[in-house]
């Protein structure tokens, strides 16, 4: 089977919300500009919306590169002979 | 941010948001302009008659007739922040039961990108000169102003009265049934 990962990791999630902004913010200042030359804020719109596509195709779904900082989990300790884990053999 | 749903939620709130403070920037940047404009404006032809108002009480009241000229450049009011305007022809007198008269005999809509270089001859009026009385006989100061509503893509609705402006008199004297 293919391993399909769906996850970000926390350094990831962090570069994609700050690069989610940044895109938004400056297609929306490059539209409020060209929307004053050309006096049409309807185009400040439309460009405001290929920012938000972008945006979008970019940074929601979970590529690669939010996951190139994962944790560095503990390793699972060895079982101990205490507990729940005496039950269950019994009931075995 | 750690699901698809959750980051779609966040940069759609955060579009919306700079989608409002854009549309604010454009109110901004046109609310303190100057819309108003020179306007032309004439009577051609003024009568008077005194007939019964059927919409009202039944009695015979003043009812004006009047044709006008219209002259005016409004390109320079249309903006990014202007859809259209609406413009209208009041006439504003005073008789002796009411200090201030306003009848609106006349207006237009005219839509951004539309020719806004208006030049009307002896255009009629598109609404009736009714007096709710009899002051219109012999009224010597009827005056013609156009002003004009603007409609905006973001922001306030004002009323704007061009410069400019016409002062007529009605005649002494009702005209008979002809004409």
């Amino acid at each position: 089977m293919v391993n399909i990962q769906t996850h970000m990791d926390f350094d990831g999630q962090h570069r994609a919300e700050k690069l989610s902004r940044f895109i938004i913010t400056l297609f929306g200042i490059v539209g409020l500009i060209w929307g004053a030359i050309i006096q049409q804020f309807s185009q400040t719109v439309y460009i405001l919306g290929a920012g938000f596509l972008l945006a979008a195709l970019v940074t929601v779904p979970p590529w690669p590169i939010y996951r190139q900082k994962p944790l560095n989990w503990q390793k699972a300790r060895p079982e101990t002979t205490t507990g729940a884990s005496e039950d269950k053999k019994k009931k075995k | 941010m750690h699901t698809v749903l959750t980051r779609g939620n966040a940069i759609l709130a955060y579009s919306l948001s700079v989608l409002a403070c854009l549309t604010f920037c454009c109110f901004i940047s046109t609310v303190f302009l100057d819309y108003r404009t020179e306007a032309k404006m004439n009577t051609v032809k003024v009568l008077l008659k005194n007939v019964p108002d059927y919409g009202a009480s039944r009695e015979r009241h003043d009812l004006g007739f009047l044709t006008f000229d219209l002259q005016t450049n409004l390109t320079d009011l249309f903006n990014w922040n202007v859809k259209q305007l609406f413009l209208y022809l009041t006439a504003e007198y005073e008789t002796k039961s009411n200090k201030l008269n306003q009848v609106v005999l006349w207006d237009k809509i005219v839509l951004r990108g539309e020719n806004a270089v208006l030049d009307f001859k002896n255009m009629n009026t598109k609404y009736y000169f009714w007096d709710d009385g009899n002051g219109l006989r012999a009224n010597k100061n009827i005056t013609l102003t156009l002003s004009w509503n603007i409609i905006p893509n973001a922001g306030l609705l004002p009323s704007i009265q061009a410069h400019g402006s016409h002062t007529f008199k009605f005649p002494d004297e009702y005209s008979t049934t002809s004409a």
